[in-house]
């Protein structure tokens, strides 16, 4: 059959005509191959325009058709539908776009009918190879997504569910209601936001067809119009929707106070919280970040967060027992802990890290051990023994004995303790803090042999024919090393610093006499500074810590070293001893050394001392205490079944379980480790007995999970406003009463400044998982263990309603937003007017002290703050102007006729319906209407008026002079922006965004509704700034949309797919990888590769790389887009066109 | 001497810069007539070939546009275009070609007032390099 084409070429009014000579264009179509009929005419798409088309099929027996006129996106539908009813497949003609890219870019008439001839001809060379093809229809899911619950997101939600289909209604919050729920009134009825909200909220959550997903996001939407999937990730909560009875006593247990989102950081609410009394769900949310950094530098990963907050609230019994849920001596570790949790501090970014160990001590000191309540311990028969009572051995005592074994406690020394007793001394340690201590895990259960050594009283095989199923050996470092230089072996008053201090501590009539004696203590470690102290305390005269390096390279503690200091110790650094001299009596009488300095770097980065030769001197003592490091006393191993020990006598043990080379022996703290912190010993400690008990209930220690994922970045944002606060110190005792006294040397916090020192602390990690929620909810609803939980849903359509945000005027600095504490921006405003806001209703302003105490007596009100601004938002955030309008008539209402108004506009847009008669009624009512915008607002008055005001300074352009107007109060009406993570959202759902960041509509005026993608729609604020009303109106519409869909169940689908054919495809599978829907199969039998229609989207990814030319995109084959290039150059070559 | 008028053909993808073009046409910025555009679902679709035949038969200029990185309504199909006239820069040479004259650019639907400046440059930059000399008007 001969191709016989019809071409019109419209004028579009004189959009076309008007630049195109469009009768030219048409004679010059008229004369191209297989054209039988070209007209022009006024309006193609009108109905006799179509018509005109409906005819010609019919009169001419056309069988391709083309129009020239708008762009296909606006009316190529409507043309393939007229010749649809002409009895022709739609895909049989073709559109050229003469108005968008011809008449109104190119402003030639010559030019432009040059080009529009051009295109025509392309048009017309392509249709020749246009084939029908056949429509496609597929399913439509009933189900429809919504996303956001704010208003739009309700209305639309309620509306399809009232057609009876079923809504998923997906809100990022906690609470349903948006935007406009955080309203007071609203404009212009002044309808409570909340009386005319909450009844649709409550209508949403008891809608039999309404599935409401709080707290929930929308991660991926896959799929194609009419047959959606989307994932949905669901935040834990954690606390069970169903069970949660709102009743708030939860919150009122809470000790964090954070900012509160919902009332814009004005006021606060706690970590568990619900945003408003009337939110949706009513069911309580935590919010919980990432333990604190604290938590994680804790090496027992101690509650560090909880119990600060427990302090807070004077819960000194809760606070103690929360640390003791990771750490079984308190007191101790609240006095000698190196507190590794400090340095990770982030209250360090504003002044200092939080005195973390002082307020544990605080917490351990306000506790009586004797009285301390026992957790309740489930019996079990196994038993256990523990080789040596150190921190890590009370430890595993205390843990294994909670979980209901027996243990029993072996331990060599007189007393129990191991090193916290017998190496701390007691004015850093007292002894009684210690015994406390001890005394409540003998409390537990466990039960203490001492003076018993290990290896020669009893061996492993004994406490294995004993029934202990398990050995923990906590047998510490107790053995000091020697310096190994000449005389320090037989020279009586040579004293290792281990011993010393041991003797020192149990006051052993052993003890030596330091009473005005010259002590040389060598070493610049912990057990240095504790020797040197505690020889100062002993009543020597002269104490000289002898140290081969620089005070930089010291292990010491600062604090340590300062105290030492304070107590008049010598130090004599870059000195190494060589020799000890002996008097004729066999005593000590001195100490040769040498002078250092230091070297090349050895292999732990500190430079090695070098020997200066020739500098040798004697430093004039009568004791020697060297204190250079421990090491482990194995004289106990038992040949009979020996540990493993490492070349420095540690045990190998493996790290994750500590378990050593016999299976039921387990060990850990210095003994594996080498000298360490109590701390690490204590997190040993858990550690072996985590490992004990899966070994004693006979379960394999693979599933141990050693580390708990602490490693987090994801912490409370520093507030803004956090001002440095100087960190408690604890008082010393003046280092001149110090000197010969054993009694501790700093006293604790007082109540006050624990608590002073408590509020300095960030709550990083949000909750603090003090558990006070937990034992205050009646319904037992609350779980902190609750994860994250993803659903999939089908659904048909989707209909985005994600809102607004408002632009932060912060970087607006000229206004003073952050820098005065009484400008505010309008949503603030709002929760100051709003009755369950920060201040119950009343407007009040900020005193000096921050707090809102009193009403303004004047006010200003800034329009177009970001908006109609070149330099923010170009465009008119619309509901400004109306808004600023119910603030004037608020602030008269409840602060009092007398409060000056002032109303800072550009233009006043009251556009709505009964919009301009509420500008009217606030004329009424004595604001004043400035016509000018604001350009600065400043604290520096210029006349007894203005002090202690804020001035806004501006144009009255009206009057054509600038003025100053003080004012107590400052309401920015701020730009309404696109939400800031519309950019990801929008691509999660293919929506594009326009140029101002907002959802961009498939059409401004006949689309607004529609987006790139079919089958997804967008209502309210995410498309543009709108006020309620228009926003209702759009959700309806798109509500209906969906429904439209929903409720024929059918649509039709592009045809435009690709297809391979199967004689040319070689089967070399290029295109498989490449397809973006996996919509390519390989096909084993033919070897050749096949398209599933149903899951082709037609993008053409195979056909731009098909080698054979096998792949192509159906309506936009090689041969279309040559036949259109090839036509668009004819004409360019022949202008006046060729048959 | 006047300014020749260089044919420069773009392949502009349906969802971004074929919209950016109506935008560009709704707003009224003119740009310059030797500009035509050639509609293709998407700039992944585009063929070396066509870019080929177009720079063969005449045309002095070829211009494909999509998408902004990560916007593609296909996914990644404009990604699978960076490759391929990558690729083709490289040889076009070879065929007597500037690789001058091709070019891809993001246009997304928003950006009419890009598309209209960016067509003005281009149209500039073939002007100063001139005629090509190998296709067929050359010829």
């Amino acid at each position: 059959m001969s191709i016989r084409i019809g071409f019109y070429i419209c004028h579009c009014g004189i959009n076309i005509a008007g630049k195109v000579r469009v009768t030219e264009v048409a004679d010059f179509a008229g004369k191209l191959r297989h054209v039988a009929v070209a007209r022009d005419y006024r309006f193609m798409c009108s109905d006799p325009g179509q018509a005109m088309i409906e005819k010609d099929i019919h009169d001419y027996g056309l069988n391709r058709v083309v129009v020239a006129s708008c762009s296909p996106r606006l009316h190529e539908k409507t043309f393939q539908s007229a010749c649809r009813r002409a009895g022709l497949n739609p895909y049989l003609f073709q559109m050229a776009s003469v108005r968008e890219q011809v008449s109104w870019v190119t402003p030639d008439a010559d030019e432009a009918t040059g080009k529009a001839k051009s295109l025509a001809a392309a048009a017309i060379n392509r249709v020749v190879f246009h084939h029908g093809l056949e429509t496609r229809e597929v399913p439509v899911h009933p189900d429809v997504l919504v996303v956001g619950a704010g208003i739009a997101g309700m209305q639309a939600a309620l509306d399809i569910a009232a057609a009876d289909h079923r809504v998923y209604l997906v809100e990022k919050s906690s609470t349903i209601g948006g935007h406009m729920l955080q309203f007071d009134k609203t404009f212009p009825t002044l309808d409570c936001a909340a009386c005319i909200g909450t009844p649709k909220m409550v209508d949403v959550v008891q809608h039999p067809n309404i599935k409401l997903l709080s707290y929930s996001e929308v991660t991926e939407l896959s799929g194609y119009i009419g047959n959606y999937r989307a994932k949905i990730r669901r935040l834990p909560r954690y606390v069970k929707e169903g069970i949660c009875t709102g009743c708030g006593e939860c919150a009122a247990v809470c000790p964090v106070i954070l900012p509160s989102e919902w009332d814009e950081g004005l006021g606060s609410r706690k970590a568990i919280y619900r945003a408003f009394p009337q939110a949706v769900p009513i069911t309580f949310c935590i919010d919980k970040n990432d333990r604190a950094p604290c938590v994680g530098a804790c090496p027992a990963h101690a509650n560090v967060q909880g119990y600060i907050q427990l302090i807070k609230q004077k819960k000194y019994k809760e606070a103690v027992q929360l640390i003791m849920e990771r750490i079984p001596l308190p007191g101790v570790l609240g006095r000698v802990c190196p507190h590794p949790c400090e340095l990770e501090c982030r209250r360090s970014e504003v002044d200092s890290a939080v005195a973390i160990r002082d307020l544990k001590r605080f917490a351990a000191d306000q506790v009586d051990f004797e009285t301390l309540d026992i957790p309740p311990i489930a019996e079990n028969d196994k038993k256990i023994a523990i080789i040596g009572s150190g921190p890590a051995g009370l430890t595993v005592a205390y843990d294994l004995r909670q979980k209901g074994y027996g243990v029993h406690i072996l331990e060599a020394r007189p007393e129990l303790g191991g090193m916290l007793r017998y190496g701390i001394p007691d004015y850093r340690l007292p002894q009684a803090v210690l015994d406390a201590e001890i005394g409540y895990i003998l409390r537990m259960g466990v039960t203490a042999r001492c003076n018993v050594r290990f290896g020669l009283d009893i061996t492993l095989k004994d406490l294995e024919q004993e029934g202990y199923g398990a050995v923990f050996m906590g047998i510490g470092a107790q053995e000091c090393l020697k310096i190994g230089i000449p005389g320090e072996a037989e020279t009586s008053g040579v004293l290792d610093a281990i011993r010393f201090l041991r003797e020192a501590n149990t006051k052993s009539e052993t003890t030596p006499d330091l009473n005005g004696k010259k002590v040389a203590v060598i070493g610049g470690g912990n057990v240095a500074m504790d020797a040197a102290r505690v020889a100062r305390r002993l009543g020597a005269s002269r104490v000289t810590l002898v140290y081969r390096r620089t005070e930089q390279e010291m292990p010491a503690y600062a604090d340590e070293i300062h105290e030492a200091r304070e107590e008049n110790i010598a130090f004599q650094f870059l000195t190494l001893p060589v020799r000890v001299i002996q008097a004729p009596d066999g005593h000590v009488c001195g100490l040769e050394c040498v002078e250092t300095r230091p070297g090349e770097p050895d292999a732990d980065g500190r430079r090695r001392p070098e020997i200066i030769p020739g500098s040798e001197m004697i430093i004039d003592c009568d004791w020697i205490i060297p204190a250079i490091g421990q090491s482990v006393d194995s004289s106990w191993n038992d040949a009979a079944c020996p540990l493993e020990c490492s070349p420095k006598n540690t045990i190998i043990a493996n790290p994750k379980t500590l378990q050593t080379s016999i299976p039921h022996v387990f060990a850990g703290g210095d003994a594996v480790s080498g000298p360490a912190t109590v701390v690490d010993a204590v997190a040993a400690g858990h550690r072996a007995a985590e490992a004990m008990d899966l070994f004693l209930q006979g379960l394999s220690l693979d599933s141990l999970q050693t580390e708990i994922p602490y490693s987090g970045q994801r912490w409370k944002e520093i507030p803004v406003g956090c001002t440095p606060k100087a960190r408690a110190q604890l008082s010393c005792r003046e280092p001149a009463g110090r000197g010969a006294c054993f009694a501790e040397i700093s006293s604790g916090f007082s109540e006050d400044a624990a608590h002073a020192e408590t509020e300095r602390c960030l709550n990083c990690g949000g909750c603090c998982e003090c558990m006070e929620c937990v034992r205050a909810c009646a319904a037992k609803a609350i779980d902190h263990t609750m994860s994250e939980a993803s659903l999939e849903v089908a659904v048909g359509t989707v209909i985005l309603a994600t809102g607004f945000d408002l632009m932060d005027p912060t970087p607006l600095s000229r206004f003073g937003y952050g820098a005065y504490p009484n400008v505010f921006t309008s949503l603030e405003f709002e929760r100051i007017s709003n009755a369950t806001g920060p201040t119950g209703g009343k407007i009040l302003m900020r005193d000096a002290a921050g707090e809102f105490s009193k009403p303004p007596e004047s006010v200003a009100i800034l329009h177009c703050i970001g908006s109609r601004d070149v330099n923010c938002h170009e465009y008119c955030s619309r509901v400004c102007c109306m808004a600023a309008l119910k603030y004037t008539h608020l602030i008269k209402e409840k602060v009092g006729h007398h409060t000056r108004v002032y109303d800072f506009y550009i233009d006043m847009r009251c556009f709505g319906e009964g919009y301009e008669e509420f500008y009217r009624r606030c004329q009424e009512e004595g604001t004043q209407f400035i016509r000018g915008k604001v350009a600065e607002i400043t604290d520096r008055a210029i006349g007894p008026a203005e002090t202690g005001k804020l001035i806004a300074i501006a144009e009255d352009t009206l009057l054509g002079k600038c003025i100053r107007v003080p004012v107590d109060m400052v309401v920015l009406c701020s730009a309404i922006e696109a939400r800031k993570d519309a950019l990801s959202v929008g691509r999660i759902f293919g929506v594009n965004l326009g140029a101002d960041g907002f959802f961009l509509e498939e059409h401004p005026k006949l689309g607004p509704l529609n987006t790139a993608t079919e089958g997804v729609f967008i209502a309210g604020a995410c498309q543009s700034p709108k006020d309620i009303p228009d926003t209702v109106a759009q959700a309806s519409g798109a509500a209906a949309k969906a429904l439209s869909l929903a409720s024929r169940g059918r649509v039709t689908v592009q045809s435009i797919i690709s297809w391979i054919d199967p004689d040319i495809c070689a089967g070399c599978q290029l295109c498989i990888p490449l397809c973006p829907y996996s919509a390519i199969e390989f096909d084993d039998r033919r070897k050749i590769s096949v398209v599933n229609e149903a899951i082709c989207k037609g993008c053409g990814s195979c056909a731009g790389a098909c080698p054979s030319g096998a792949a192509q995109v159906r309506h936009f084959r090689k041969e279309h887009v040559f036949a259109e290039f090839e036509g668009m150059m004819d004409a360019i070559c022949n202008p006046g066109g060729r048959k | 001497m006047e300014a020749f008028e260089p044919a420069i053909v773009a392949f502009v993808c349906n969802w971004c810069t074929y919209t950016a073009a109506d935008l560009a046409g709704t707003s009224r910025l003119s740009y310059p007539k030797s500009v035509r555009l050639i509609r293709v679902m998407c700039t992944g679709m585009v063929d070396p070939q066509y870019v080929l035949k177009a720079l063969l038969e005449g045309a002095d200029a070829v211009l494909v546009s999509g998408c902004h990185p990560g916007d593609c309504h296909y996914i990644n199909g404009n990604f699978k275009a960076r490759r391929r006239i990558k690729l083709l820069k490289e040889i076009l040479p070879r065929f007597g070609f500037e690789p001058e004259r091709l070019r891809l650019t993001w246009i997304g639907a928003s950006d009419g007032i890009q598309f209209a400046e960016i067509m003005q440059k281009m149209v500039a930059q073939i002007q100063a390099i001139g005629p090509s000399k190998a296709g067929r008007m050359a010829a």
